[in-house]
C-alpha cells in the first residue's frame, strides 16, 4: 500500500489503512516527540494524540504539500502542547505545596520523576531548537522544510538550527576539555 | 567582519533580530564559524533516531481503542460561511442563556440555593484512577481540580 492509497483508506475510515499509517510513520513521530520532550511516556501519549488528530483532520490535508511535513507539524505542535501542560502543572503543584490543598484521592500523590532527555546536553536547547536539530539531523530536512514544521520563516529556522549546533558543539568541547584537563 | 568580533557581538547583544542578522551576514558563510558547529553525524549520535525510538507498532492497540471511543468519523472541511453560522448560533445561545439566568435569578428563593460544599468521589483518566489534586486558594470560593494519568 503506497502513501496515497493509505491516505485514501484513512479518509474512508478503513482501520487497516490507519494501522498501516501508524506502522509506517509511528517510529518517526515517536522519535521527534522523544527528542523534543525527552520523556518516553509523554512521547507515546503525543504519538497517540498525533495520529488521532491526523485521522480526524486528514480531509484538511493539502495533497500538494508533503504528507511527512504535515504529519511532523502536528507531532511538533502536540509536543509543544505537552511541554506547556507539564510546565503549567509544575507551577500549579509548586503553588499548591505552599498553600495547603484539600487531600487528593486516587493514584500516587508523588508523580514519578521525568526520565532524562536522550542526552543531557539537549536540555540546554529550547524545544524549537531541539525540533530543528532533530528534523535536520535525523530526517535531513532543509531549512525551508523545517520552517514549515515550526511555522516560522526559513531564515528563522536557519537561526534555530545554527544556535542549536553551535551550543551543543561548545558544550561538547567544554566537556572534552574538562575530561582531558 | 572577524570571527572573534562576530562572537563578541553575538554574546553581547542578546537581541534576536540582531543575532539573526549576524548569523546570516557572517557566520553562515564563514568556514571557520562553520567548523565550530555540530556536524550531522555528531547530532545523530546525541538524538534518538526513528529506528531506535522503540516499536511504535505497539501503539496501534492504544490508538485503535481511543479511536473507537472518540468515534470513527473523520472531520470534513467546513464549508465557506460555516464559521459565521457557528458564531451566530453561539451568540444566540449566549443571549438565551443570559436571559434564562436573569429570569431564574429573579424567581429564585433563598432556600433553593446550592449547599456550599464541593465533593468528588474519584477521577478516571483513560479508564484508570488518576492522580487527583483538589486545590482551594485560601480566602477564595474557587476550587480547582487537576487530574493526570497515574504513571
Amino acid at each position: 500500500m503506497n502513501e496515497q492509497e493509505t491516505i485514501d483508506g484513512c479518509l474512508a475510515g478503513d482501520p487497516l489503512s490507519q494501522r498501516a499509517m501508524v506502522e509506517a510513520y509511528g517510529d518517526l513521530v515517536l522519535s521527534v516527540a522523544l527528542n523534543v520532550i525527552g520523556n518516553r511516556q509523554d512521547a507515546e501519549d503525543v504519538c497517540q494524540e498525533t495520529f488521532l488528530q491526523v485521522f480526524r483532520r486528514l480531509a484538511r490535508y493539502d495533497r500538494a504539500r508533503s504528507f511527512k511535513t504535515w504529519l511532523l507539524t502536528i507531532a511538533y505542535r502536540r509536543s509543544l502542547d505537552m511541554l506547556r501542560k507539564k510546565r503549567r502543572f509544575k507551577a500549579f503543584s509548586e503553588r499548591a505545596r505552599f498553600e495547603p490543598a484539600v487531600a487528593g484521592r486516587g493514584g500516587n500523590p508523588h508523580p514519578a520523576a521525568p526520565e532524562p532527555l536522550p542526552s543531557a546536553l539537549l536540555k540546554k536547547l529550547s524545544p524549537r531548537e531541539r525540533a530543528a536539530l532533530t528534523l535536520w539531523a535525523n530526517e535531513g530536512l532543509t531549512a525551508k522544510d523545517i520552517s514549515a514544521v515550526l511555522a516560522c520563516s526559513a531564515s528563522t529556522a536557519r537561526v534555530f538550527l545554527f544556535n542549536a549546533r553551535r551550543k551543543i558543539k561548545a558544550l561538547l568541547e567544554n566537556a572534552h576539555v574538562l575530561q582531558n584537563g | 567582519m572577524f570571527c572573534r568580533t562576530a562572537d563578541l557581538l553575538h554574546a553581547a547583544l542578546p537581541l534576536r533580530p540582531f543575532r539573526d542578522w549576524l548569523i546570516r551576514s557572517h557566520m553562515e558563510g564563514c568556514p571557520r564559524c562553520q567548523a565550530r558547529l555540530l556536524s550531522r553525524e555528531e547530532a545523530r549520535g546525541l538524538l534518538v533516531a526513528p529506528d531506535r525510538a522503540g516499536d511504535a507498532r505497539g501503539l496501534w492497540p492504544r490508538i485503535a481503542a481511543e479511536r473507537e471511543r472518540s468515534g470513527r468519523v473523520p472531520e470534513t472541511p467546513r464549508a465557506a460561511g460555516a464559521a459565521w453560522r457557528a458564531v451566530a448560533v453561539s451568540a444566540l445561545a449566549l443571549v438565551i442563556a443570559v436571559t434564562g439566568l436573569w429570569v431564574l435569578r429573579e424567581t429564585e428563593t433563598p432556600a433553593a440555593a446550592a449547599p456550599d460544599r464541593f465533593e468528588i468521589s474519584y477521577v478516571n483518566v483513560g479508564g484508570a484512577p488518576a492522580q487527583t489534586f483538589v486545590y482551594q486558594p485560601q480566602g477564595s470560593d474557587s476550587v480547582f481540580v487537576w487530574a493526570q494519568k497515574t504513571p
